[in-house]
């Protein structure tokens, strides 16, 4: 199925860990609070990004899309694709909040959807990378988000690219209604076929990482990553305390209890995704690799 | 409920149907077409899900391979049954059975009824979320095929788990959703009293559905719902779920998976017609597709 790999095809096979920066290029700012909330120190913003917003404490707080495409990225390799696609007020969706209004703001913002999509490299290896930015309506999987992760995971097919997912979301967005619930078939169709294609797929969950995502692409990885303490789950403790008087244990849908429950992978510090990601990146695209 | 036209009935008063209690359930479905069905059971990794009946029976001169998120008539079977809510196991049989379906070369019925996939601690341990993703996923390598029918209440997730087809159908009390009133009503307002608003927004009725090109066909319940005559109702699904399967048989299997591939690729092609959508993607092949509308 594979054809053979031609010369330079994965000429860039060689690239040493301990040599990938934790970071691309210079993270930009992200909103702060003035204390972690974990240890409860006094936050020096300008520290935290050179640490990747990472706290002594291994606090790891809420980064961007624009600060993830700069912490994977090599800086000037992102291009970014199908960004002029907009979403749209199909229901027309009135109270509490009109839909066009939120839509409107956070377009007033700078924010482009929920998903950004594009090609880049890391550490000199080319990737399709998919990144969920949370500010945009938390993330919620929307038309336009299933869109361009469908398109670039069909690209990514095409041209056995490696795929990254950076992944961040509430779910499905409730303003598209069933037509949000119906990008996690169109996506999984595509995941399907890029398996099948035999690339590369690799996930990194973060916090927090709910509902239609992890039931659609996110845990379908062939290496699922989780940030330390991420939250990541299917329905939310609120939601599973209302519906079943559970208590909860302490750290019930963090990163290590998936990892416990086999959900994930590998629960990677961030100032050592970017080395970790190059290093399977090179494992799994090795010249020769057994299939022919 | 008072007998009343159909078209005056409130967007709520179509979630009442839907839930109404003596609503027909899969198996009062799936025993009416296939008298001779026989329930098969488990995983094969360590549990059996009740909320899903599945298993081969008689129908029309096939073997068909039947699967039913299945409620409970009285309280007792509600709690066996776990109100239809799934487990991970439930989304595991259905993929084993879903590929015994394809060894034999079964077509596949699949008749949706649930308000959701289970919200609870065990669902979560054993890994809901990965167990829909797989079911989403496998049911688009399944080459025979897939007709699907939301009978009742299509919740999120956990109906799409069951519901990725060659042609699903709903019948006309029927709602399907991105998330239960209740669930979006405390999302979008953090009160689950909300639902109603909720429900009037989300659109979840059959018509709704129908007009967004999510649906293949509405099919109608007898006056008044189909809680009122269980045989007519079925008639008519059985009816039309034929309807819909018959051409289906005469498809090779590559065309079979390109088209439901294409069916959910180019599902929301109402907003994509936008011009502001961005640069078209063809549909590719899409002449001949019998997914189209």
């Amino acid at each position: 199925m594979r054809p053979e790999a031609g010369p330079g095809e994965w000429a860039s096979w060689g690239v040493s860990p301990s040599s990938v920066a934790a970071s691309g290029g210079r993270l930009p700012p992200i909103a702060l609070t003035t204390n972690c909330p974990s240890c409860g120190v006094g936050l020096v913003p300008e520290a935290l990004r050179e640490r990747c917003y990472v706290c002594d404490c291994g606090h790891h707080f809420r980064m961007h899309a624009d600060a993830w495409i700069a912490l994977l990225a090599d800086a000037g390799s992102w291009q970014e694709r199908w960004a002029d696609i907009r979403p749209h007020d199909l229901l027309e969706w009135k109270v509490p909040r009109a839909y066009q209004e939120t839509l409107d703001q956070a377009r007033a913002e700078g924010l482009n959807e929920a998903v950004r999509v594009g090609t880049a490299t890391l550490a000199g290896l080319a990737v399709w990378l998919a990144v969920f930015d949370f500010r945009f309506v938390g993330g919620s999987l929307s038309i336009v988000a299933g869109e361009r992760l469908t398109r670039s995971l069909e690209q990514a097919a095409a041209t056995r690219t490696p795929y990254l997912l950076l992944a961040a979301s509430g779910g499905a967005r409730m303003q598209e209604g069933i037509l949000a619930l119906m990008q996690m078939a169109k996506i999984n169709g595509a995941v399907g076929r890029l398996h099948q294609m035999g690339v590369p797929y690799f996930a990194v969950l973060t916090d927090p990482t709910y509902g239609g995502v992890p039931a659609s692409l996110a845990l379908l990885a062939d290496v699922n990553i989780a940030e330390p303490g991420a939250a990541i789950g299917f329905t939310g403790p609120r939601v599973i305390k209302q519906s079943t008087h559970a208590d909860l244990p302490p750290g019930f849908q963090s990163a290590e209890f998936q990892l416990r429950c086999g959900q994930v992978d590998l629960v990677v510090p961030r100032t050592e995704l970017r080395a970790r990601l190059a290093h399977l990146i090179q494992l799994y695209t090795r010249p020769g690799r057994g299939r022919g | 409920m008072p007998k009343r036209p159909r078209d005056t009935l409130s967007v709520w008063q179509v979630v009442e149907l839907a839930r109404h209690p003596e609503r027909p359930y899969a198996l009062d479905y799936i025993r009416r077409m296939a008298p001779d069905f026989v329930e098969l059971h488990g995983d094969r990794v360590s549990h059996d899900d009740p909320a899903l009946v599945a298993g081969p029976g008689s129908w029309r001169g096939l073997t068909v391979m039947f699967f039913g998120q299945q409620k409970g008539r009285n309280l007792a079977e509600r709690v066996a049954r776990n109100w239809a809510m799934m487990h991970p196991e439930g989304y595991r049989k259905a993929m084993r059975l879903a590929r015994q379906a394809a060894k034999f070369g079964f077509p596949i019925v699949s008749l949706v009824d649930t308000p959701g996939a289970f919200p609870g601690a065990g669902a979560e341990e054993r890994g809901i979320a990965l167990a829909i993703g797989q079911a989403i996923m496998g049911w688009f390598e399944i080459p025979v095929p897939v007709v699907a029918a939301v009978i009742g209440e299509g919740g999120s997730g956990g109906a799409l788990g069951m519901a990725v087809a060659d042609r699903v159908l709903m019948l006309e009390n029927s709602i399907y959703s991105v998330a239960s009133p209740e669930a979006a009503a405390s999302i979008v307002w953090r009160d689950s009293a909300r639902k109603v608003e909720a429900a009037a927004q989300l659109q979840v009725t059959s018509r709704d559905l129908q007009a967004m090109g999510v649906v293949e066909e509405v099919v109608p319940e007898p006056e008044g719902g189909a809680h009122r005559d269980h045989e007519a109702a079925a008639c008519a699904l059985e009816a039309a779920l034929w309807r819909h399967l018959e051409p289906l048989l005469r498809l090779p299997a590559s065309e079979l998976l390109q088209h439901r591939y294409e069916r959910f690729r180019y599902i929301d092609s109402l907003v994509q017609a936008a011009p502001d959508f961005g640069p078209k993607v063809e549909p590719r092949g899409a002449a001949g597709n019998p997914a189209e509308r």
